[in-house]
């Protein structure tokens, strides 16, 4: 009898202990257990990013070679994809069913739309949330009733202002601080036949960044924007609009070059560089980079936009990453989760600031190596930046209602009010023909 | 309808005629088959996506959201402008062949002088007119060296002129298409009409307007349609390159393909596409419906039937 009772008792307690230890181990992570195999693989990443952090494509092959060397069963290639190719590519891909094991993503609705359609595995899965607690930006951006979609890869501050120092001391002039001292600059340089800030935005994407930066000062959190996506509040809004009156004001103060309609945003760049342009507007990770060519701290400011509201995100920078995932179709996701997290091994966090110039997305990267006092600004403030707005529209929104009217709006074609009604109406419509978006965005926001 | 008969062989001691339609039918069926084994799996799924959503039957919401869409119509209408190009470049088709078959000298390299732009890839086209258009490009900096500065523009970058910009670009590199053909027409033209002609006085414009141009009539038809259909349906390359996939700027340049692309690729809207697509393919098809009557007309024409 007693040894029968001890029984009961021993087997409720070794219940209760497992009990216990599943559901502590739950709590720690959801990641499933990596069995690695042991069979010759291949995994295939098709990437974006060579185009804002030059030296990427060494870094990963240097990665690449690395991570074979470690694990001499798999072999991995990558095909660096074009700005306009990135997206289609990938869904070409997810209608067929086969492509890559590992996407690039940009941020926000980037990554969490290819999960909401079922193409990719959260990387939340496969990576315990210890680690992934250091990923910059991947809660803000990446996170989804629970999950953790993509895997941020590099930082990118969201969206500098590039100012050079001598070509405004020229002309008598400081680095404005605010909005209205930037109009006063575009005045004076304008007159003397100056371009003050380069763009071009005949690929579109300077308009999603314009809006980011200028339309972010207005609202008090990405919360604000979603709202507005499921048709809680309207883009006509004064929270919403008042940037489109800003970039106006910007155009008829003739800050902008006058082709910027002609040319697409990296060909504009170029001329801040040559010195043709007092100011432009960059990719966060190639700042540094630009500030090098056109003659490094000493010459250069690297800054937020300046305010010209007194909303919590006015003169802050923005701050979103770059994000690496896996893909449902993938045969070895934990694999490719594997490598990933190789990536931000700290002797690869270094390699790529010591290739690249810019920040990788783990808060465990060493800041104490950056020399330039700038970029180390640059890169600290994107740690704890304001969220990138552009990221948390739809895309198809960011494209047929932000790019177009950015271009108008350039060319003096519309008015903001217009603008404002246009972004409103498309987003009307486009509740109607994503019929699942609404559900999708509200419970991206809880 | 030319109706014609033949007796093929004879059953039960009575012989079996078959109508010019059959026979045409039996010839063609091989080609048929293999055309239908390529299209019609697509064009079928074409069809049933345009009808659902989500694997779910919608009827005709697909097509009601489409068709309601201001960028399909915008998209639309610039076909429909685009259209307006044929009718230039059937005409400069004509004018350069009818020139080049008077030219005695040097007749092979003008000839392909004139085809080379056709045989370029598009992108490369494309990509080439983007620098020349831009406003500090080669063009504007011509215009503005022989003091003709008052006519640069913003070619690409003005939403007033781009699509107007991009027909230019799309004309220069067809009409080489419609010089070749109109040219091989002409030159097989018995010359003895010509000879009689200028013997009774004909001048240069009177003889091709008069004597040239009834005879190739089948073939300026043919490069009409072809270049319509082209207009249509086949003008995506351009855009996308020259306004870098945005049809921009603003929504000038937005053509319906560009809008079936980016609806299935980049908006994730597969069935919306599959609904433009259809649309796109019945516009197509009115086309080719009208090409094969007018050639009919023209054929009973040139023949008097």
């Amino acid at each position: 009898m007693n040894s029968r009772k001890n029984f009961i008792i021993g087997t409720a307690v070794l219940a209760l202990l497992l009990t216990a230890c599943s559901s502590s181990s739950k709590d720690v992570s959801t990641a499933k257990k990596i069995t690695f195999p042991t069979e010759d693989l291949t995994l295939n990443i098709s990437w974006w990013g060579e185009q804002e952090a030059p030296g990427a494509t060494k870094w990963l092959e240097e990665t690449m070679a690395l991570y074979h060397k470690e694990h001499p069963n798999v072999t991995l290639k990558q095909v660096l994809q074009t700005t306009e190719g990135l997206v289609p590519a990938f869904e070409a891909a997810a209608a067929a069913g086969a492509g890559p094991d590992i996407q690039y993503f940009w941020g926000g609705i980037y990554a969490q739309q290819p999960g909401w359609d079922g193409h990719i595995a959260p990387i939340s899965d496969y990576l315990d949330a210890e680690e992934l607690s250091h990923y910059i930006n991947a809660g803000v951006e990446e996170g989804y009733q629970g999950k953790i979609w993509t895997a941020p890869w590099y930082v990118n501050p969201s969206f500098p202002l590039l100012v050079r120092k001598d070509i405004l001391e020229k002309n008598g002039l400081t680095t404005p601080a605010n909005w209205d001292e930037l109009m006063k600059v575009c005045d004076v340089l304008s007159k003397k036949k100056i371009t003050t800030i380069a763009g071009g935005v005949k690929d579109g994407w300077f308009g999603g960044w314009i809006y980011s930066i200028l339309g972010g000062q207005s609202v008090q959190s990405q919360k604000d924007v979603i709202n507005a996506v499921v048709g809680n509040t309207s883009f006509t809004d004064p929270e919403h609009a008042g940037w489109w009156v800003k970039l106006a004001e910007s155009k008829t103060h003739k800050c902008w070059n006058d082709d910027i309609n002609s040319l697409e945003l990296y060909q504009a760049q170029q001329r801040f560089v040559d010195g043709k342009a007092a100011m432009t507007i960059t990719a966060g990770p190639d700042a540094p980079n630009f500030a090098k060519k056109a003659g490094g701290d000493s010459n250069v400011t690297i800054m937020a936009m300046p305010a010209w509201s007194d909303g919590p995100m006015a003169g802050k920078m923005g701050t979103t990453s770059q994000t690496l995932g896996i893909t449902k179709w993938s045969k070895y996701p934990q694999v490719a989760a594997d490598f990933i997290k190789f990536g931000h091994t700290a002797e690869r966090l270094n390699a790529w600031y010591k290739l690249t110039g810019s920040m990788p997305a783990d808060d465990r990267f060493d800041l104490t190596q950056v020399e330039s006092q700038s970029t180390k600004a640059l890169f600290e403030s994107a740690i704890s930046g304001a969220p990138y707005l552009e990221n948390f529209i739809p895309a198809q929104l960011d494209a047929e209602a932000v790019f177009k009217n950015v271009q108008l709006i350039l060319k003096g074609s519309v008015t903001p009010e217009a603008a404002a009604a246009d972004m409103q109406a498309q987003m009307e419509r486009l509740r109607k023909t994503d019929r699942k978006l609404v559900d999708n965005f509200t419970a991206w926001s809880k | 309808m030319l109706k014609q008969a033949s007796t093929v062989g004879a059953r039960n001691g009575r012989p079996r005629t078959i109508s010019a339609g059959q026979q045409a039918l039996k010839w063609i069926s091989p080609a048929g088959i293999v055309l239908i084994f390529v299209f019609g799996y697509s064009l079928i799924s074409l069809f049933t996506q345009s009808f659902r959503y989500d694997g779910k039957w919608v009827a005709f919401e697909n097509f009601t959201l489409v068709l309601t869409d201001p960028l399909f119509q915008t998209a639309l209408k610039h076909n429909f402008y685009l259209l307006f190009t044929v009718p230039v470049m059937v005409f400069l088709a004509f004018l350069l062949a009818v020139t080049l078959f008077e030219t005695r000298r040097g007749m092979s390299f003008y000839r392909a002088a004139v085809f080379l732009p056709y045989v370029l890839p598009i992108p490369v086209v494309a990509v080439v007119f983007g620098q020349i258009y831009q406003l500090r490009g080669a063009l504007n900096i011509f215009l503005t060296a022989i003091g003709l500065d008052g006519l640069a523009q913003d070619w690409l970058g003005e939403p007033k002129i781009a699509l107007g910009t991009m027909a230019s670009v799309i004309l220069w590199k067809e009409v080489g298409f419609g010089v070749i053909l109109l040219l091989a027409h002409i030159i097989s033209l018995p010359s003895e009409v010509f000879e009689a002609s200028r013997i009774d006085g004909a001048g240069f414009f009177r003889v091709h307007w008069s004597i040239t141009r009834p005879q190739i009539m089948n073939t300026i038809v043919f490069f009409s349609v072809i270049e319509a259909i082209t207009m249509v349906s086949w003008v995506f390359n351009y855009v996308y390159v020259m306004s870098n996939g945005l049809g921009g700027p603003g929504d000038s340049t937005l053509v319906s393909e560009l809008y079936i692309y980016r609806s299935a690729f980049s908006n994730k809207a597969p069935e919306l596409a599959a609904a433009a697509a259809v649309c796109l393919f019945l516009c197509t098809l009115l086309l080719v419906v009208a090409f094969f009557r007018i050639q009919r007309r023209s054929i009973s024409g040139t023949f008097g039937r």
